[in-house]
């Protein structure tokens, strides 16, 4: 139909133009002219009359052919439904997915910054990641490459830069095939299932800075390069049991390489997890889990670090009430044993935290963590070249020893720290902390924290 | 080596694997067992499965199908499952693939498995699919389009043909039994539609705003117009000068209705709705998504039923002031 519209147009067009030329070269003829264009008009008018009704002539049709495709398309239902009984076909996927299609792994780039302000010139500062010194920190740019291998492994990787250098944080294969007794393994380095927070990354984590008990224990994070069994144990409830045995390479001040009996098994580092879960309600769930880690500390020849661990989580969800609304509480405790050729060590820390989640995109908790060592012990480079007694006092009058670098504290430390988080979407964040830090030995420190988080690429997945 | 001797650690260890012996040699059912992430598939499913299917569905009813929490239940719950039936384009992309990791189970852990059913291949047409380069300054939108399918009711026999056509090849002796079950369920839900058809026919071409973009299948079946959403861009929630816009615009086209899936926070869509002169109409958009919805076709009863007496009624109202103000 439209197509005779515009051949009708073009010769109006044509016409009015060859009009308009006779006028220009036919000057003095004006009343013939005149004359001429008023039938032109008329001519004119009388094709747009026409035009007009090919057009409401052209609409009814479509109108019509409409109808019909409608009453069609009932009749395409049931038709099809016929045909998706017999053979299903897969829908073709279109041109711009198919181009999507690589098999490039999933990328994404996480950047943590904070802005933080100290109390103190030299601060307390216990784990790697946080922030460092007043000013702004880069607290952690965290690159994850994460891809199915084949039909049998996944592959996730993530290294972490941070200003001082580089850290393979985890890189790990994961067997994705059944096995006998729901077993599943991982290979690589990672981050040990040892209680909750040892397997939160930086940027999933409820507070800025670090609880002093995993920075102290753990050193930042417990990541051997290991290999793990993990068994889903057939229960009325979920409940895995982890095993993982590796290299005690980790820079953590409680486990190092015992150089006497590097080739001893018996000194390696074995990590063990119990995790249980319990679905109490749609609303509400909890996590109980129970973990020991053992393995040389490197202060002499078969002397051995065992570390004892208890966690809670708990997610109080009422999806009927509110789609958004949450809370969650988290608390680990940790024991830790640590034979040494001067003494026997024990200390003990915890913390406990709490978030209230009272809008989509906004929360608010609060933490309390504790740590004491009553036994305080300086060690260089991390602790594993000699673990030495030294008097608490000494420690603390020098300062010779930078907290984070001590198997041991000195003495009791607990900190307290409130913030408030605002997420304009899953991929940004902004965090508002203030941290209160009491310790025996040493002096106070207060401390705030407004932290910045990017996430660009791959959309993560969010574990429980 | 004093306490606590790795030997001591080892015989826990060992405990618990005797354990698991003992445990896992409990039953092996029949039924086949099939896990779905959303309600709606898993009312579909078990329609064709009958008695000879176990079903469990992960995500409620009630519950944003974006955000759902992945516990670890899901996992056992995977763990034993013959056929996991998703709704794919990345719509339980946040939580549903470490739950498939976890599992532990070959049957699904391959993406073209046997046991493993990625519903949106059924449909035919996605609707919204990015024809441009996309980035998330568009908001949490979903590069492989709008991922919503089951709120159109025709999609909801594509994909049990689908369900049927996988259960046949799972479990091959029952297959005539799922056959005719599927065909109960095309036929009851054929006849449905043409109800529904009959009574939406009136309304199409209404206007309306939603407060996400999930209801795009649904306006297209039923022939609605979206002309705004109370969010301003998709998972970013309503800013007061976003909301002030929509008043306005819904004033000057005169748009009747705002809707909202009922796990969407009810109170921007009612005061909009108050402001403009509109209703206010808040939807169950899943199976279980309201007391009493057991079943796929129940909750399109539910869905045409409350939009079709809003827009009764507000016309009614209309044409009543019409003929108060012309008397």
């Amino acid at each position: 139909m439209n197509f005779i519209k515009m051949i009708l147009m073009a010769a109006a067009l044509f016409t009015a133009s060859s009009a308009y030329f006779q006028n220009d070269s036919f000057g003095q003829e004006g009343d013939d002219v005149k004359k001429e264009i008023q039938e032109l008009k008329q001519m004119m008018e009388k094709m747009q009359q026409r035009i007009t009704e090919l057009e409401e002539k052209n609409r009814a049709l479509e109108q019509q052919a409409k109808e019909k495709e409608v009453v069609k398309e009932n009749v395409v239902v049931t038709e099809e439904t016929e045909v998706i009984q017999a053979a299903p076909q897969p829908r073709q996927e279109s041109f711009l997915s198919k181009v999507a299609q690589t098999l490039n792994p999933d990328i994404s780039v996480i950047g943590i910054f904070a802005a933080a302000w100290y109390s103190r010139n030299d601060p307390f500062v216990f784990a790697e990641d946080d922030p460092q010194n007043t000013g702004v920190n880069l607290q952690e740019l965290e690159l994850g490459f994460q891809s199915i291998v084949d039909p049998y492994f996944r592959f996730d990787t993530f290294i972490s830069l941070k200003t001082e250098g580089v850290e393979v944080e985890e890189a790990y294969g994961t067997s994705l095939f059944s096995m006998p007794l729901n077993t599943q393994f991982r290979m690589g380095r990672m981050r040990a299932k040892f209680g909750r927070i040892n397997q939160i990354h930086t940027h999933a984590q409820n507070f800025v800075t670090l609880p002093i008990v995993a920075a102290e224990f753990l050193g930042q994070h417990l990541n051997p390069t290991s290999i793990e069994a993990d068994f889903l144990i057939p229960v009325p409830w979920y409940m895995e049991l982890s095993a993982l045995g590796g290299s005690p390479d980790v820079e953590t001040p409680t486990f190092a390489t015992d150089e006497a009996n590097a080739n001893n098994l018996a000194y390696l580092l074995y990590v063990f997890h119990l995790a249980n879960f319990f679905e109490v309600s749609d609303s509400l769930g909890i996590n109980l889990g129970a973990s020991f880690a053992t393995g040389s500390n490197g202060t002499g020849p078969k002397e051995r670090s065992n570390l004892y661990g208890a966690d809670l989580y708990a997610k109080y969800r009422p999806l009927r009430q509110s789609a958004y609304t949450e809370f969650r509480l988290q608390s680990e405790f940790m024991w830790r044993q640590a034979d040494t050729p001067e003494e026997n060590l024990e200390d003990y820390g915890f913390y406990a935290e709490g978030v209230y989640r009272f809008a989509k995109r906004w929360n608010t908790g609060v933490r309390f963590d504790l740590t004491d060592t009553n036994t305080p012990v300086a060690g260089e480079d991390g602790g594993d070249e000699e673990l030495l007694s030294a008097d608490s006092a000494d420690l603390v009058s020098t300062r010779a020893i930078n907290p984070g670098e001590t198997l041991g504290l000195p003495g009791r430390a607990y900190r307290i720290s409130p913030m408030l988080t605002f997420s304009p979407s899953e991929f940004s964040q902004f965090r508002l902390e203030y941290d209160y830090l009491n310790q025996n030995y040493a002096g106070n420190q207060h401390a705030i924290f407004l932290q910045f988080q990017y996430a660009i690429g791959a959309h993560g997945a969010h574990s429980y | 080596m004093k306490r606590y001797t790795l030997l001591q650690c080892f015989t826990v260890f060992i405990t618990f694997v005797l354990i698991s012996i003992f445990f896992s040699s409990e039953d092996v059912s029949a039924k086949v067992q099939i896990v779905a992430s959303l309600p709606d598939l898993g009312a579909i499913a078990q329609e064709i499965g009958g008695d000879k299917v176990d079903v469990m569905s992960l995500a409620k009813g009630y519950q944003d199908p974006h955000f759902v929490d992945a516990k670890p239940t899901y996992v056992t719950k995977l763990n034993k499952a013959d056929l996991l039936i998703y709704n794919g384009l990345d719509l339980e992309i946040g939580w549903l693939p470490p739950l498939i990791t976890g599992s532990r189970n070959s049957k699904i852990t391959s993406t073209d498995a046997l046991g493993r059913l990625d519903a949106s291949t059924y449909i035919p047409q996605v609707l919204e699919v990015p024809t441009t380069q996309i980035d998330r300054s568009m908001g949490d939108i979903h590069p492989k389009g709008n991922p919503h399918y089951l709120l159109d009711p025709r999609n909801g026999i594509y994909v049990a043909g689908g369900i049927t056509a996988r259960l046949k090849e799972i479990d091959p002796e029952n297959a005539s039994y799922y056959e005719e079950n599927y065909k109960k369920f095309a036929d009851h839900l054929n006849q449905k539609i043409k109800e529904w058809d009959g009574e939406l026919a009136p309304y199409k071409g209404t206007e309306i705003v939603s407060y996400h973009k999930n209801l795009e299948y649904l306006s297209d079946w039923a022939g609605f117009k979206e002309v705004g959403f109370i969010e301003p861009k998709p998972g970013i929630p309503p800013t007061p000068s976003h909301v002030a816009e929509l008043i306005k615009k819904m004033k000057s086209m005169d748009v009747k209705l705002v809707i909202a899936s009922n796990y969407y926070p009810q109170k921007t869509g009612s005061l909009v709705a108050d402001q403009s002169g509109a209703v206010f109409l808040s939807i169950p958009t899943s199976v279980g998504g309201q007391d009493g919805i057991n079943t796929y076709a129940d909750l399109f009863d539910v869905i045409v039923g409350d939009i079709t007496s809003a827009l009764k009624n507000e016309t009614g109202e209309t044409n009543h002031s019409a003929s108060k103000a012309g008397g």
